[in-house]
């Protein structure tokens, strides 16, 4: 070997690299050439330059710091999300779990049942808008919420199948089958899919949502409406009416000169509101969008999940999950389906947090949201009352929330720690 | 090496944050190393390395390659240094009016600032090996498998850079004996 040849293998030999033969013939020829000898002098002294900077760079609490200031700013994140209603944001960050993004399904799909009161009989609407009634297909938004801040879920109806997507979680999409009262849950960005069973309340009050739609077209129809008179909405001259019924308000916006409706606004028992717009009517719809099959490139998840009926048990449970889980000991200053959802990437963060099986948390994702389900059948029912704010969970002598069921003469009181009593309505907690 | 980065990584995306100490532990020297290079203070690089480090936490699920973490991250703090030289030069240009009524304090350079500006003016490749090499501990074995390469090629790349930063280091030199404009006296 030549010098040049040498010199090419000193970073090898400085690095120990060199097998012993290679390694002797090495420091053989240093030792004869003066040359070779200062080049490799020259590169051990740059070697030990930079080891011993590489141990003097590393500083003190360092890795403390870097992570105080991931908590800080997650908090911080966490917050803003709450405030802006829009409290799926960080689904960036902790959807990635497959166990998670079951139990936020099970909560999501719940959580849009919203609205779905059914209507009491003594409501009676007469034949109209046959267009609207009978579209074969219809699109249209649905933002929780009476501000537009919320979460917007885009609606897909095409006969007995919807097609629901999230705007805040866009890789969610759900097809729901009111027929087989099935429900096909599509994790785009995964490619998995969950069915659900939605038998019972759940898919009676999900078939309603789309009756309730409907039977408001009619109402404004039936003219058993307040007339609000001609307003610009949405950059659209309309004619607005207000239809009360016996727990809800409903304000349609329509077209002023096709009376197609424009915008939707309703109100329903004391907190939960929504609104629904950019209405499209017998828009031609892909068949496959609103297919139950699992879509070719997804895989099959099995996780059953039973949705269907939410029982007092369900919303004792769910009161649980926010006051231990979400709150840390203590029940929240409010309840109901909107303050849930806001909710959501708490209860999300903190079963990742908890380290719970997936089986855990999808059960307590799916008891979660049926606690909200079973809320939202004791709101359309009528009298509720919540005094949670603030109370202990376990503390007994406290009421955190009484409802009257259906036909029953009493009433039915939580306390503090979860325990549930039937009440006399003079007994009933201030 | 990157099989632990992906753990890590898979970690905190499935909600154990805290397990993104780790990658702090791993990476911060080689940040420190190379952010100090670039902005020539050693509380500036902190700052700049503890933030890089938070943004990356918070962009982790764009990550389309968690074998690639090391290269991303470098590639989010090289984006921070730029951001604060910027911020730098606008604060300067305010110290220099400021300058004429009170002194202004000189930068805490790091003990080896000349080695560190060196390594931070490395074209991508080499700047990659040698911090991952002397910053963060790894072996030139570990960094073959960490950067999927053969290990002629991180054992050639960290000649190369030798050469590089002896070239550098004594331009340096000779910038600090005979500083601008004297040759021209």
């Amino acid at each position: 070997m030549n010098c040049a040849e040498y010199k090419e293998l000193l970073v090898e030999y400085i690095e120990g690299l060199l097998d012993e033969s290679r390694k002797q013939q090495v420091a053989e020829h240093l030792k004869n050439c003066r040359n070779c000898r200062a080049e490799a002098a020259q590169l051990a002294n740059l070697h030990d330059r930079l080891v011993n900077n590489g141990k003097n760079v590393a500083r003190s609490k360092f890795e403390d710091k870097v992570m105080d200031k991931i908590v800080r700013e997650q908090n911080v994140r966490l917050k803003a999300a709450a405030k802006a209603g829009s409290a799926l944001k960080l689904r960036s960050i902790i959807m990635k779990s497959p166990f998670v993004k079951i139990a936020a399904a099970a909560i999501i799909i719940i959580a849009i049942l919203i609205g779905i009161n059914p209507f009491k009989p003594s409501i009676t609407f007469a034949q109209v808008v046959k267009p609207i009634l009978n579209a074969r297909t219809m699109i249209f938004d649905m933002i929780l919420g009476a501000d537009e801040t919320g979460m917007v879920m885009h609606e897909i109806v095409v006969g007995p199948r919807i097609r629901r997507t999230m705007s805040n979680m866009p890789n969610m999409i759900m097809v729901i089958d009111l027929d087989s009262e099935n429900m096909l849950v599509l994790d785009s960005e995964a490619k998995t899919a969950v069915y659900a069973d939605i038998e019972g309340d759940l898919g009676d009050r999900t078939r309603s949502y789309i009756r309730f739609v409907r039977q408001i077209i009619k109402k404004l129809q039936d003219g058993q409406v307040e007339d609000l008179g001609e307003q610009m909405i949405d950059g659209r001259k309309a004619v607005g009416f207000v239809g009360r019924g016996h727990n809800e308000e409903v304000t349609i916006w329509a077209d002023a000169q096709t009376a197609v409706p424009i915008r939707i606004e309703v109100q329903i028992g004391q907190d939960l509101a929504f609104i629904m717009k950019n209405f499209e009517f017998d828009v031609d719809v892909d068949e496959l969008l609103v297919s139950m099959d699992v879509p070719s490139g997804y895989t099959l998840k099995d996780a059953q999940m039973d949705l269907g009926n939410a029982t007092e048990q369900d919303f004792v449970e769910s009161l649980r999950i926010w006051a231990e889980v979400i709150r840390d000991g203590s029940f929240p200053e409010a309840i109901g389906t909107v303050n849930a959802m806001e909710q959501m990437p708490v209860l999300i963060q903190k079963l990742g947090q908890m380290q719970v099986t997936e089986e855990q948390g999808t059960k307590m994702g799916v008891s979660f949201g049926k606690g909200m389900l079973f809320h939202q059948i004791v709101e359309s029912q009528g009298q509720w009352g919540y005094t949670g704010a603030g109370v202990k969970l376990g503390d007994a002598s406290k009421a955190v929330f009484w409802y009257q069921p259906q036909g029953s003469s009493t009433y039915r009181v939580i306390y503090g720690d979860l325990t549930v009593k039937d009440v006399a309505p003079e007994d009933l907690p201030q | 090496m990157s099989e632990n980065d992906k753990y890590y990584i898979e970690r905190c995306l499935d909600g154990h944050p805290d397990d993104f100490r780790h990658l702090v532990r791993r990476y911060q020297a080689v940040l420190l190393a190379n952010l100090a290079g670039k902005l020539g203070n050693k509380d500036r690089a902190e700052e700049a390395a503890q933030e890089a480090l938070v943004r990356a936490y918070f962009n982790m699920s764009k990550l389309k390659k968690p074998g690639s973490f090391f290269s991303w991250l470098l590639g989010i703090a090289d984006h921070v240094a730029k951001e604060h030289q910027r911020k730098e030069q606008v604060r300067y240009q305010r110290d220099l009016v400021r300058s004429f009524s009170q002194e202004v304090p000189p930068a805490e350079l790091s003990q080896d600032y000349a080695l560190e500006a060196a390594i931070a003016e490395l074209p991508d490749a080499y700047r990659k090996v040698v911090l991952l090499r002397y910053y963060g501990e790894n072996s030139c074995n570990q960094i073959a498998e960490q950067l999927d390469m053969p290990l002629g090629t991180v054992t050639k790349t960290l000649s190369r850079a030798y050469a590089m930063l002896r070239q550098s280091l004594q331009q340096q030199e000779r910038a600090e004996v005979y500083p601008e404009g004297i040759n021209e006296v």
